[in-house]
């Protein structure tokens, strides 16, 4: 089984799935998305954050680091060339300024960390939510813990960028989840090569088998998209995706609105960030585009 | 040798000692070369002879200012026999305070700048002579003060942000349905009630706005009246010079006033009787806090938090009739006098340790409103004659049966009143609408007066009459009502049985809404009369009336009822700091459907009600040896405390205890730091090499708390003494189950259970940091203690790498560690086993609870750094709250407070969380989260838990633009203020809380 390094499980979440939920972060993601608001989750490996606003100035990363991969005077202060992640750093930083990115549970330790908040999903309607990243990279250990979560009576919700192999993902995680979220971002192949590094071919396959396969039964699979400006809430790829959708019978989608505080995340891994320090992927969206594009959606008759 | 000793004396002085003494002079040529001033020394009984001395601790500043006989002159040292010194912490403490605004000066005493030794009524009465001559440039400067203050908040935020008051207000025209699933629900529909709104009852509004705008009024009456009653027939002795028995004279007193006093029927009210004689007005008492505010009666009316008017003829009437007769009569100065200024009432009279209530009054208790209502004052008076008929009984009960009848002639007297008065009113009224109602009214009240009520209007008129005649007896500091949806539930049934048609019980329902409000309304007629000083100590408490709502009968049934609702839809649409709002829960046997209210009228109102878990108050109780059917019946009390209603002295706020304070001085050897004062034992040296292992550390601890306690505790003892000689109230006891059969008075242990509860300030501080000490320190050696102690008297100057560390590599109290859940859960037990062993002067326990009032802030601006991080002079975490540091997910501060032993918790706890609802979120779905929240809480063992649902922004935007804010309210810790009239120091606490969105 390929081992995930997970980064972070947040308790209390109201936004992922009904409910009160616990959301397990994976680390690693098959796609690139140029916005991506997780920047930390995209690689795989473990990475080295810093954040220059709680650093208190004293030192001692200085002093501990055996690579001299530190600088006060370089930009973004850590030299990720000189780097070999050994962490020492992050363990003589008192403030938490430098963290490690990314680390290792196994499937219980996981299990554990979020069967302490049952009572509030059974109270609320909640559950477990797996997210990322993107979880289906790991379909064996996220299968795993799904499987035991059910068993405990956790109701179960996975958040895909929908980007994986339906064989497998049939064997390994379908039985054992309760709702789908499946991100469509961009309708248009080229659009969705430019954007996020690869086809959509597979991922608009996907989609529709599981809409298929699932019809009729207790999961339910719910199509979001997230509204990116200029390139993800154009007209024309919000009509192309509605009326795909609308063609094979889905009745409800969800659009999310952006979000622009990725930009400091991918600082502090030191990610690429294209889009410069001002403009629109700089603002939140304003209610009025917000509705624009929700009525897109409404007139292929799917509620928002 | 003398002469050489005072030239050496006096060649230490300094030169603020020559102006000191220019400035003594001034005053005493003031004094007696005006008249006008001059007149203010002679009071009703004669001149006012008293000395005040002035010095430093070094001596720098050392002489005195006499007053006798009508003269005033200036000493160069102090005498031995000076009433009161005030002492200065040096030189520049006395220069600061010649230019100190009001508000300057509470901050220099209770951050002991500057310290009173001796006579607190003298320095009072001083301060005020004073204000003669400076009153104006007081007015003035605190007028400068809050203009300034004011300009730099408009400075910030210029403009209202009318989306976010908006937004509040928004909230009031969300209405969710409810199912009729519980049992006890006879009559309403909906018992959610949403067909209603405050639209619907014009004189509800009415009263709203005279309660948002009225400023209340010091009223004269009561000391007015008893002051008089007692020249005529004394005090210590009778007439004839025999010592007065304290209960006979309190009955007889209590009688003669409560027959003189004006009966009235405030315009349009549903309900007979008021507190005070005044619109909205202020109860002096007398024999307790009274005198407190003498040096303010020219400048409380100007004063920047809760000022009160007050008229020319009351401020004369206090100067010279009232307060010199009680300036030795009351609890302090009783008590100082008698155990000869003892240390326990010095260290509380540093304001930076403990503050002991017992000195302003006992009161927080809940009266037996059922037995009143059962059997009416001629029912009662008839169990109480049958008892003095025994013929084994002691002189004692004799006199107490006696007083208790005494003062149950005065409620009766009071009550016929106030009929005579509702009828000539109506003779008088135009509005033939209002003038049936008054002719109503009248016949209720001739009813009452003896009877046992007999329909729901009754009822409430005999509540609320019943209420005032006890606050005319105890002071109006959380006395509480108790479980009145349960009390009144059988005469709405009655009264509905007698309806036929859809139509009328329809009104009929509408009318108990209404008259629900009347009666809350109603509470807000009085106010308690804070000195300026307690506006930092209790800012914006109002008398904390608490009425409990819901819960399991005695039997153990679910009580929750028609008037449960009725309740709760009042409290919805009024929005009231007080009577302070609580609810009782039992998981298994109360209903979703009220759970789910209960968090609708919380987020619609912003902060009401406080919910709280019966199972885990059960669990507390219950090793307290009281009867189960009796702990069934409990009800909070003040803020959130139990007593068992009508069966239970349990003087829930005896104190409030800054358990901080005891771990400064095991970090500082006994010495505690602000006051500079070595008071408790030597326990170690944490500079030197002292302690070897965490638990020594913790033993240090626990022994600087035993010893703050103990002295608490004997300070406690000489206020119940103080208490039994000058406030003995037989009104309450024949109110309170025991006290007839056992004759005694419940200041001597009559009632059946007897108990006094502390509330324990600095709970998660403490945890946090004893952690910090045991991992950092012990564990991990990653600091050394005496580098630790000295960043912490540093506060954390010039070392932000091991501040860094403490905050950020300690498992907090909150964060879901089971070590620090551990560690608070060993603080508790310790507490609660040491007060619980320690003998009670009325039988019972002492017990223990994690709440603040407001406490949390001034303790904080009293203490200096901690282990923790928490740096100098910032307040405590609210109640027990967890430190908004402690986690992201709000889950692990529900799941860690769940997780203390409510045994060691018998007092309760205020466990605040801010949650702040989306705004694309619609009202149903913040209501299910914030019951899913509280559910779970419950489910997992949670005691008490209170909702402010605001944000800080909103919170910034009242602190600029108060006027769109005037009903806001927040819980504090227990306790209901309106934000705009908090101190700015209490604003900025509730702004930084951890906040939550939901």
């Amino acid at each position: 089984m390929r081992e995930p390094l997970l980064l972070e499980i947040r308790g209390n979440s109201l936004d992922d799935g009904p409910g009160i939920r616990s959301v397990v972060f994976f680390k690693g993601c098959p796609l690139s998305c140029a916005w991506c608001h997780n920047p930390e989750s995209k690689r795989a490996e473990p990475e080295l954050a810093f954040d220059a606003e709680r650093c208190v100035g004293c030192d001692a990363c200085l002093a501990a680091c055996p690579e001299k991969a530190l600088s006060r005077k370089r930009h973004g202060f850590i030299d990720r060339a000189r780097c070999t992640l050994c962490f020492r750093c992050a363990d003589a930083c008192p403030s938490g300024a430098l963290a490690r990115v990314g680390r290792v549970m196994t499937v219980e330790e996981a299990a554990m960390a979020v069967m302490k908040d049952k009572p509030f999903f059974d109270t609320s309607g909640g559950g477990v939510t797996l997210s990322g990243g993107e979880p289906t990279l790991f379909m064996e250990y996220a299968g795993a813990l799904l499987r035991l979560l059910k068993g405990q009576g956790v109701r179960t919700l996975l958040e895909t960028c929908g980007l994986f192999d339906m064989a497998r993902f049939r064997e390994t995680m379908l039985h054992s989840l309760d709702e789908i979220y499946f991100d469509i971002k961009l309708i248009d192949e080229a659009a969705h090569r430019r954007y996020t590094g690869a086809s959509n071919v597979q991922i608009l396959e996907n989609l529709l088998l599981l809409l298929e396969e699932t019809g009729g039964t207790a999961v339910s699979v719910l199509p979001r998209t997230p509204l990116v400006p200029g390139i993800t809430d154009t007209e024309e790829n919000l009509s192309g995706i509605a009326g795909l959708l609308a063609a094979h019978g889905v009745r409800r989608a969800s659009l999310m609105s952006y979000n622009p505080l990725w930009h400091q995340k991918a600082e502090m891994v030191g990610a690429d960030d294209p889009f410069g320090k001002k403009g629109p992927m700089h603002e939140w969206m304003e209610a009025g585009s917000l509705r624009r594009c929700r009525d897109i959606f409404a007139r292929a008759g799917i509620e928002v | 040798m003398l002469l050489y000793v005072e030239s050496g004396a006096e060649s230490k002085k300094s030169f603020t000692n020559t102006t000191m003494r220019l400035l003594l002079n001034l005053v005493a040529a003031a004094f007696n070369l005006r008249p006008s001033l001059n007149r203010y020394l002679r009071a009703q009984d004669g001149w006012l002879n008293f000395t005040v001395g002035v010095r430093t601790e070094s001596g720098s500043v050392s002489c005195a200012i006499e007053f006798r006989e009508g003269r005033v002159s200036v000493l160069s040292s102090i005498p031995e026999r000076s009433e009161v010194v005030l002492v200065f912490r040096a030189d520049a403490a006395v220069k600061k305070l010649l230019g100190a605004t009001p508000t300057d000066q509470i901050y220099m005493l209770l951050k002991s700048e500057l310290r009173v030794e001796g006579h607190m009524g003298y320095m009072n009465l001083f301060f005020f002579l004073l204000s003669l001559l400076m009153h104006k440039k007081q007015a003035r400067q605190m007028a400068k003060e809050r203009d300034r203050s004011k300009r730099s908040l408009l400075k910030s935020s210029p403009r209202p942000d009318t989306s976010l008051s908006g937004e509040l207000a928004s909230r009031r025209s969300a209405r969710m349905r409810g199912e009729r699933v519980d049992a006890g629900v006879k009559h309403l529909e909906d018992p959610y009630l949403p067909e209603y709104s405050l639209e619907d009852f014009p004189r509800l509004k009415r009263f709203l706005d005279i309660h948002l705008s009225v400023k209340p009024e010091v009223c004269p009456e009561m000391p007015e009246i008893l002051t008089r009653w007692h020249r005529q027939h004394g005090y210590e002795t009778d007439r004839e010079g025999r010592p007065w028995n304290p209960i006979l004279r309190k009955g007889e007193a209590y009688k003669y006033f409560m027959e003189q006093r004006r009966p009235i029927v405030a315009e349009g009210s549903l309900l007979a009787g008021t507190t005070t004689s005044r619109q909205v007005g202020c109860v002096v008492y007398p024999e307790g806090s009274g005198t407190l505010i003498w040096n303010e009666l020219f400048t409380i009316s100007g004063r920047t938090y809760n000022p009160f008017d007050i008229s020319e003829e009351t401020r004369e009437l206090l100067h010279f009739r009232v307060f010199p007769y009680w300036n030795n009569r009351n609890f302090r100065e009783w008590v100082r006098a008698k155990y000869g200024n003892p240390l326990c009432q010095q260290i509380d009279e540093r304001y930076a340790m403990y503050f002991s209530w017992k000195q302003a009054t006992i009161s927080h208790t809940i009266p037996d409103f059922p037995k009143i209502l059962r059997l009416g004052t001629a029912g009662l008076m008839e169990e109480i004659r049958r008892e003095m008929e025994r013929p084994d009984n002691d002189e004692e009960k004799t006199a107490t049966l006696k007083a208790m009848i005494l003062t149950l002639e005065g409620l009766r007297a009071y009550a016929k009143n106030l009929a005579e008065r509702a009828a000539l009113d109506a003779g008088a009224e135009s509005d033939p609408a209002r003038r049936g109602e008054l002719q109503y009214l009248a016949g209720i009240c001739a009813h009452v007066a003896e009877n046992p009520a007999r329909t729901l209007d009754e009822a409430a008129n005999l509540v609320w009459i019943t209420w005032v005649a006890l606050h005319m007896e105890s002071m109006n500091a959380g006395l509480s009502i108790g479980r009145l949806d349960q009390w009144l539930q059988p005469f709405f049934e009655s009264d509905m049985a007698r309806l036929y048609s859809e139509e009328e019980r329809r009104a009929y329902i509408k009318h108990a809404v209404e008259l629900v409000g009347h009666f809350l309304m109603r509470c807000t007629d009085h106010f308690p009369l804070t000195p300026d000083l307690a506006n930092f100590y209790f800012g914006g408490s109002s008398s904390d009336q608490v009425i409990t709502l819901g819960g399991v009968t005695s039997d153990g049934e679910d009580a929750v009822n028609d008037m449960t609702y009725i309740f709760l839809k009042a409290t919805e649409m009024l929005s009231l700091r007080d009577p302070n709002m609580n609810a009782r829960f039992h998981p298994g046997v109360n209903s979703d459907v009220y759970l789910r209210r209960l968090c609708e009228v919380n987020l619609i109102t912003a902060a009401t009600p406080s919910m709280h878990n019966d199972r885990a108050m059960f669990a507390a109780l219950e090793p307290m040896g009281y009867d189960i059917r009796d702990i069934r019946d409990w009800s909070a009390t003040g803020c959130v405390e139990p007593t068992l209603c009508g069966k239970h002295i349990g003087h829930t706020n005896m104190q409030m205890m800054n358990m901080v304070a005891a771990l400064e001085m095991a970090l500082h050897d006994g010495r505690h730091p602000l006051t500079d004062w070595k008071l408790g034992p030597d326990t170690g040296d944490p500079a030197g090499d002292d302690f070897k292992s965490f638990d020594e550390f913790f033993d240090a601890f626990t022994k600087q708390f035993a010893f703050l306690i103990d002295r608490s505790i004997e300070y406690n003892h000489m206020l119940a003494e103080a208490h039994q000689y000058l406030r003995p109230t037989p009104l309450l006891s024949s109110l309170i189950g025991g006290c007839i059969e056992k004759g005694r008075d419940v200041t001597k242990g009559g009632a059946i259970y007897n108990s006094s509860g502390t509330a324990i300030v600095g709970l998660a501080d403490v945890t946090d940091s004893l952690m910090a000490i045991k991992k950092l320190v012990f564990e991990e050696g990653k600091v050394a203690f005496a580098d630790l102690k000295r960043a912490v008297d540093e506060n954390f100057a010039g070392d932000p790498a091991l501040l860094a560390l403490v905050r950020n590599r300690v498992p907090l109290f909150g964060s879901g560690n089971d070590e620090a859940v551990a560690m608070a859960n060993r603080i508790t037990k310790w507490a609660h086993d040491y007060y619980g062993a320690i003998p009670h002067y009325r039988g019972g326990k002492y017990t223990t609870g994690f709440w603040t009032m407001s406490q949390h802030v001034v303790f904080g601006t009293l203490s200096g750094a901690l282990p923790s991080g928490r740096l100098a002079g910032k307040p405590f975490t609210p109640g027990l709250t967890p430190q908004p540091t402690a986690s992201k997910n709000l889950l692990d501060n529900i799941r860690d407070v769940a997780r203390l032993d409510p045994v060691n918790l018998n007092n309760n706890i205020a466990f605040n969380v801010k949650v702040v609802p989306s705004p694309s979120d619609s009202h149903e779905k913040t209501v299910h989260d914030m019951f899913s929240y509280v559910k779970t809480y419950f489910e997992l063992g949670g005691m008490q838990m209170q909702m402010n649902a605001v944000t800080s922004a909103t919170l910034r935007d009242a602190m600029a633009h108060p006027e769109n804010y005037r009903n806001l309210i927040v819980r504090i810790s227990g306790y209901n203020a309106y934000f705009v009239t908090l101190n700015r120091d209490m604003q900025l606490e509730l702004i930084e809380r951890a906040e939550y969105r939901i």
